[in-house]
């Protein structure tokens, strides 16, 4: 049951990951549950990326990009902040825990802020059951409410 | 229902000699709706207007404009259909320039068959009917209400019924991309059924329709299997509006949020960390 979650974190190129570069060249210990792939901007990340890392058996994805108004493409995180956020409603609104998605900003001097980000991450992830056998789990529940039967009853 | 219909054949009669043609419905002669170009030379198809079922208008207005960019028309719309030409028209999917729109307002019952929250036109100058208040949404409230797990459940018990039709995506009048996400197969598994948990296929649309959706529920209508899917359409508007202010249709000017960059404000409402 206690399996290790697995995480997948996109990190932006130009900070992120020089940020992720300069943990690693101080010595700084963090989980090593997160798998990093970089990416040219956080602005890349497109919702259908995040959704099929899910679907690929992720329990939990991070984006991380420079700070707002650092991005080297000027505005490229400025899209990242508009879809990230409500990416998270609508995950929510399907039933899947909005916490397993993670949107921070991390600079490339900011080596130390990224080990906290991952400590603090794996262990949120780790407290939430593993993502695949949430979607199996099967609790029967009244479905067709009765709103919809009238509403389609009465066309 | 016939009021209405008569007041719109005599506006549309007073208009007809000014445009080149007047887009609305009109029974044929089984009975079935469609929209349907009335023009001068044929004044007396007027008879056959028709205002119900309701049919996805902004998209024979798009293709006509394409045919013909030049043509100066009119078009008889509901609330809904007019925050689809609109948004159209935000997207550079059509022009207005040539364009009269002609409001048609919903009455209670068919504001209620919709569950709509604003079955009333805007933008129109003429305006046929009284317009009316929206109705409250209560399959919308009820999943706004429900847990995270009775939500999961919720949606795995609906998504299961989709026999992947694409329906829902041709029928939307803000679905106009050339290539589409939902086709590709690095996304959504193409041809195969049932749904994978979680559907990529349906939080990839919602996802899409964010700040696009203008509440028109042709997609709830025409899909076979009867999936709400524009609850989460509705949902996510909510939340689109806090966020960034922005509501479908209603202001002309205003440019969609997904188009242009953070503005003073924005980013501390999106609940992300600073």
């Amino acid at each position: 049951m206690n399996t290790e979650p697995k995480i997948i974190g996109f990190l932006c190129n130009w900070c992120s990951y020089r940020g992720a570069d300069g943990a690693g060249m101080a010595r700084l210990k963090y989980p090593p549950n997160v798998k990093i792939i970089r990416v040219p901007c956080s602005g890349r990340i497109s919702p259908e990326l995040v959704l099929r890392t899910f679907r690929e058996g992720a329990d939990g994805v991070m984006v991380l990009g420079c700070h707002i108004g650092d991005c080297h493409y000027s505005t490229g995180n400025h899209r990242t902040a508009k879809r990230m956020p409500v990416l998270k409603k609508l995950l929510e609104y399907s039933g899947i825990e909005p916490q397993r998605l993670y949107v921070n900003w991390v600079s490339a001097a900011e080596g130390e802020k990224f080990a906290n980000i991952i400590h603090e991450f794996t262990e949120q992830i780790r407290a939430l059951p593993p993502f695949r056998e949430t979607m199996e789990s099967r609790t029967p529940i009244e479905i067709k409410p009765a709103e919809k039967e009238a509403v389609w009853t009465s066309a | 229902m016939d009021k209405r219909i008569n007041e719109l054949g005599k506006t549309i009669e007073k208009i007809l000699p000014e445009v080149d043609g007047v887009i609305g419905l009109k029974s044929g002669p089984s009975g079935i709706v469609a929209p349907h170009l009335f023009a001068k030379e044929r004044p007396e198809e007027l008879a056959f207007l028709a205002v119900w079922p309701k049919e996805p208008v902004p998209d024979t207005l798009k293709i006509i404009l394409r045919a013909h960019p030049d043509a100066k028309l009119a078009i008889v719309c509901r609330g809904c259909e007019e925050r689809g030409i609109v948004e159209m028209f935000k997207h550079a999917q059509l022009k207005l320039d040539n364009v009269m729109l002609i409001g048609l307002q919903c009455e209670q019952s068919e504001a209620e068959f919709c569950r709509c929250a604003k079955p009333y036109t805007v933008h129109a100058k003429l305006t046929v009917g009284q317009p009316i208040q929206g109705v409250a949404d209560p399959l919308t409230n009820k999943i706004a209400a429900m847990n995270l797990e009775e939500r999961r459940e919720f949606w795995k018990q609906e998504f299961e019924h989709c026999i992947k039709c694409y329906g829902c995506r041709n029928i939307c009048p803000q679905c106009f991309c050339n290539v589409c996400a939902l086709e590709d197969e690095k996304w959504v598994q193409t041809g195969r059924l049932p749904m994978p948990n979680p559907s990529m296929y349906h939080l990839i649309r919602a996802m899409h329709m964010t700040a696009k959706c203008v509440a028109c529920r042709e997609c709830e209508e025409t899909c076979p299997a009867g999936i709400p899917m524009a609850v989460q359409f509705r949902l996510i508007a909510r939340d689109v509006k806090e966020m960034f202010n922005y509501e479908t249709g209603a202001v002309m000017d205003q440019k969609p949020p997904q188009l242009l960059v953070l503005e003073e404000g924005e980013y501390q409402r999106t609940g992300l960390p600073h």
